[in-house]
């Protein structure tokens, strides 16, 4: 948006500079029409001048000129000399001087209209008398033909003669020497009669020349020395002068201008190359998340979003999900990047081995489930493609450069609404199962079941808790030197409402799950203490999971509890159930040394089962080894489990630890016990686990 | 063919940039209409305060396009301070009035307008009587395309119309122009009119009307009355008895001569010129034989006039 307003911007820039170039280019037109006008005018001025000159040369020479031409050409003056008055360029305050220069002008050109009108009134006098004087001797010496000549006569004919030729002299060289000095006239000492008129009439011309002489000189001279050709020629250099830096000016401005459009030109240019580009960008996206809402973006698959949409437009579909067993070691191990290419080669070798089924789609649900839908298809089918494709997968060899990885998928194949759900649930059993890789989803399977009874007991335990009929029974533990009594293990028990009791088989998986867990085992400490408390010839045990270590409020709680009754709490000994998540042995080690601090001890039960592991004695002070059940029961039958027991026997004696045998439910495994030397046993020879432990010490075999 | 134009060409050039008169032209280019309107306003009394005056009543260009009395007769019955000169052939003229003070008809078609011894009107009151005249409003809507008349549209009609009144095909006109021959008289007359030097200051188009001169030259001519001459304009005392040098176009009609209308004749014109323009004398022949080559300047009426 921001792209686009600079795109308005820079629009409305570029309109404005065209305006201004527009504007600009109309004004540089009127100034070079008004430049070549007011120029124009000026080269005509001179010109017009110049045949003014010339046309009153003519006409002083000329006996006989019309003045008509000499009046035009001072009126063409007048009129061109307005147009310069006027004209536009003038208006600039720039070209004052050349305002100034024009009033000069004016002036001058009045002055010379002035001398030119005079000029042709002295003109025609000095012409007329001139053309006198010499028509006057000519009609003289026409007569002279007929009559005689007397010598004052010739005398005066001479004179006369040679006066005109002064005046004409005079007017041709334009030079008042000629008549300056002598007086021009013919001598008034004639007797003729005829003599007398001829002078009278000469003298009368003659006069006037010679009184008209000086002044036409002057006049005519005075028009030829006009500096009005020099004014113009001096205006003219001013204005082109004026005129040049004006047109430099806007010159630079023109290029100015161009510039900016050019400038502008790019810009535009360059903004809308970078939007075509946004909006490419933004069309991508919106693509790309089009795209991502149908398709899996790693593999290009169709993603889930696509299946939930797709499974609700068809009637009979048949799902098969597909899940990368331990896809997640394959990450940790290789790292995401192969992780990713491996999905991908199994989504286009999903593709490639289905390629020859008719209506399937092939999804990507999750990070390592694939599902792949069938319309109408048999489960026979189906369930076969699946086997079909787990060997398949299961031999492929996945070849990165050197790298060859190798997986195993399981499937879980299904046609019962929720479809999704069902193989979720399909999947989830078949994991558990490490024999199997592909299952079909049915009702007898009791997924459902199982979940159901999982939120049944969750709720049963919920309200036991509320009730209070979680509480401990106890077993006896027999000294087998002694066969007595010497001390109980509190186990768990849930009493249901109709009385009956429940074995923490039942229900302590389910409780671990939840947070219930946790209130269970604190009204194991809490009950069995009290127990204790009342028994003070026993010791009592109390089971603890391994990671129960780690819940802090727990640990905190059983403390708080052994503090408060110290004398009991050095008869509690802890059952640790090992496990295989624990690692932290300080930790453990901590916790031991703390009940040890109590005179409590430590028990590590079900020892020969499972995950045992000697590690623990190297690092953990054991006081007491229980030994696993599934040895000791066998122990009478099963050599190998005998030889089992001897050895953890002679081990735990070599550390000091004492053993447990539990499980005992014969006598004879009860004497092969005592004959190993095993120190204490329990079972259901000695005794079942009691809600309360027995007042003596006595065993009651049963 | 072209080699003959030239050379004709090459023959005529000089024979006619000799010859100091020029024929009027028989083409000028008019508006007619305009002309027409400006003659309908020529006509018209209209245009004098008291409507007893019209620019034709000291004008008369039926015959002369002058007045033949001494003054003219203007604004109830003020007589004016100078002979009328003619109207006819007056676009010739390189300035009017008697001393020039209008350079051009526009400039002077003000004038009389608003002399108060003539219409003593203004420019105002010119506009608003003829505005008032449906005649006019129509006239000036055909010619200016606009109901709206002013005293400037006013005046460029006139103006039209006084371009129209030119006189062609006058005899000696004629004769430039090579199509007749002038009777021996005439021809004598006009050499006579040469020699003697009135061609120095009557040369031209219309033969005068383009300098100005003294009356007077040679000899001092004693006007009686004080004229409004040159000397107004210039402020020159040597201008005192400066004139336009009037046209000698229709010369024949436009009785009396000189600005102030003191030869009858002339003949009693022409003696006066000889003695103080020309110092020298006519002989009755002499005279006689320039009065017919003058006859020869009289053009034909104005086409305009016959024009509806």
């Amino acid at each position: 948006m921001k792209l686009k307003g600079m795109i308005y911007i820079v629009l409305i820039v570029g309109l404005f500079s065209s305006f201004a170039m527009v504007y600009f280019y109309t004004k540089q037109k009127a100034f070079s029409e008004n430049y070549k006008q007011f120029l124009s005018a000026m080269y005509y001025l001179e010109n017009a001048e110049e045949t003014l000159n010339y046309l009153i040369l003519q006409n002083a020479i000329y006996t006989y000129h019309n003045h008509d031409a000499i009046a035009q050409k001072q009126q063409e003056i007048n009129d061109t000399f307005r147009v310069l008055q006027i004209s536009k360029i003038l208006q600039d305050a720039h070209y004052k001087s050349i305002g100034l220069s024009l009033e000069k002008l004016q002036s001058q050109i009045q002055e010379s209209n002035t001398k030119i009108e005079k000029f042709l009134q002295l003109n025609a006098g000095v012409k007329n008398s001139l053309l006198f004087l010499t028509r006057h001797i000519d009609n003289a010496a026409e007569s002279l033909k007929q009559e005689q000549c007397s010598q004052e006569c010739k005398d005066i004919f001479l004179n006369a003669n040679l006066i005109l030729r002064q005046y004409n002299n005079a007017i041709r060289m334009q030079d008042l020497d000629y008549i300056k000095d002598a007086k021009l006239i013919l001598s008034n000492g004639a007797k003729e009669k005829k003599n007398i008129d001829f002078i009278q009439s000469f003298n009368l011309h003659a006069t006037f020349l010679q009184e008209q002489y000086p002044q036409y000189i002057a006049t005519t001279k005075s028009i030829f020395k006009s500096q009005i050709g020099l004014t113009l020629q001096q205006i003219r250099a001013n204005f082109t002068a004026l005129a040049l830096n004006d047109f430099k000016a806007l010159n630079a401005f023109s290029i100015i201008l161009f510039s900016i459009l050019i400038l502008f030109l790019t810009t535009i240019s360059f903004l809308f190359l970078i939007y075509m580009r946004e909006n490419k960008k933004l069309l991508e996206t919106k693509e790309s998340l089009e795209y991502s809402l149908v398709y899996d973006q790693l593999t290009g698959l169709y993603n889930r979003t696509s299946l939930e949409k797709k499974l609700k437009t068809i009637e009979h579909p048949h799902f098969m999900l597909i899940n990368i067993d331990s896809f997640k070691n394959i990450n940790d191990i290789y790292g995401n990047s192969i992780g990713n290419a491996l999905l991908k080669k199994i989504a286009r070798l999903l593709e490639t081995k289905l390629s020859h089924i008719d209506n399937i789609e092939i999804y990507r649900l999750g990070a390592d489930e694939f599902g792949v839908l069938f319309t109408n298809a048999l489960s026979s089918k189906v369930l076969n493609i699946a086997h079909i494709l787990e060997k398949n997968i299961a031999s492929h060899s996945f070849i990165f450069g050197e790298l060859e990885i190798h997986i195993t998928i399981s499937i879980a194949s299904n046609f019962i609404d929720p479809i999704l759900e069902n193989a979720d649930l399909a999947l989830k059993r078949i994991k558990k199962d490490p024999t199997k890789r592909v299952i079909e989803y049915r009702e007898n399977l009791n997924l459902k079941k199982s979940v159901q009874e999982n939120l049944q007991m969750l709720e049963t335990i919920k309200t036991a808790l509320l009730d209070d009929r979680i509480l401990p029974f106890f077993q006896p533990v027999i000294n087998l030197k002694t066969l007595k009594i010497e001390k109980y293990e509190a186990l768990v028990r849930l009493e249901l409402k109709n009385g009956r009791y429940l074995t923490p088989y039942k229900f302590l998986d389910t409780a671990r799950k939840s947070y219930l867990y946790e209130e269970i085992t604190r009204i194991m400490f809490e009950k069995s203490m009290r127990v204790a408390k009342v028994y003070p010839q026993y010791r009592f045990s109390i089971n603890l999971a391994m990671r129960d270590i780690l819940n802090d409020t727990l640990t905190k709680s059983i403390f708080e509890m052994f503090e408060e009754e110290k004398e009991v709490a050095s008869r509690i000994d802890i059952e640790l159930l090992e496990s295989e998540d624990l690692h932290d042995i300080e930790l453990v080690q901590a916790f031991i040394d703390k009940l040890h601090s109590f005179g409590s001890k430590i028990l590590i039960d079900d020892f020969g089962s499972g995950y045992s592991n000697f590690a623990y004695f190297a690092h953990l002070d054991i006081d007491t080894i229980k030994i696993d059940g599934s040895i000791i029961s066998e122990i009478a039958t099963n050599n190998r489990k005998m030889h089992m027991l001897r050895s953890i026997h002679n081990f735990s004696h070599g550390m000091d630890i004492v053993n447990i045998a539990e499980f005992v439910e014969t006598q004879e495994t009860a004497m092969l016990l005592k004959e190993v030397g095993v120190e204490y046993a329990q079972g259901y020879y000695f005794g079942h686990p009691l809600p309360a432990p027995l007042e003596r010490d006595e065993i009651i075999f049963s | 063919m072209i080699k003959w134009l030239l050379l004709s060409y090459f023959f005529l050039l000089p024979l006619l940039a000799d010859e100091p008169i020029v024929p009027i032209p028989l083409d000028e280019p008019i508006d007619i209409p305009k002309a027409k309107l400006g003659q309908e306003l020529f006509f018209d009394t209209l245009l004098s305060r008291d409507n007893s005056t019209a620019c034709v009543s000291c004008h008369d260009i039926y015959s002369g396009g002058a007045d033949e009395r001494s003054v003219s007769i203007g604004f109830n019955g003020a007589k004016g301070n100078i002979q009328a000169p003619t109207v006819l052939n007056a676009r010739y003229n390189f300035k009017q009035f008697w001393n020039g003070r209008a350079n051009t008809l526009l400039e002077q078609a003000t004038g009389p307008l608003s002399n108060p011894t003539e219409h003593n009107m203004d420019p105002k009151k010119v506009q608003d009587r003829v505005s008032l005249s449906n005649k006019y409003k129509k006239m000036f809507k055909e010619v200016y395309g606009t109901y709206s008349i002013t005293y400037e549209l006013i005046l460029d009609a006139i103006v039209e119309f006084e371009n129209a009144l030119t006189t062609p095909n006058a005899k000696f006109d004629k004769y430039l122009r090579g199509e007749i021959k002038l009777t021996h008289e005439e021809q004598e007359g006009y050499k006579l009119f040469k020699q003697y030097g009135c061609i120095t200051c009557h040369n031209g188009i219309n033969v005068g009307g383009n300098s100005f001169q003294k009356m007077g030259t040679f000899v001092a001519y004693n006007a009686s009355t004080t004229f409004p001459d040159r000397s107004e304009i210039t402020h020159n005392m040597e201008d005192i008895n400066v004139f336009k040098v009037p046209t000698l176009r229709n010369i024949a009609k436009t009785a009396p001569y000189f600005h102030d209308a003191s030869a009858r004749t002339l003949k009693e014109a022409l003696s006066v010129m000889s003695k103080h323009n020309l110092g020298i004398e006519l002989s009755n022949q002499e005279s006689d034989k320039i009065i017919l080559f003058l006859e020869t300047l009289s053009g034909e009426a104005p086409k305009i006039l016959d024009t509806f």
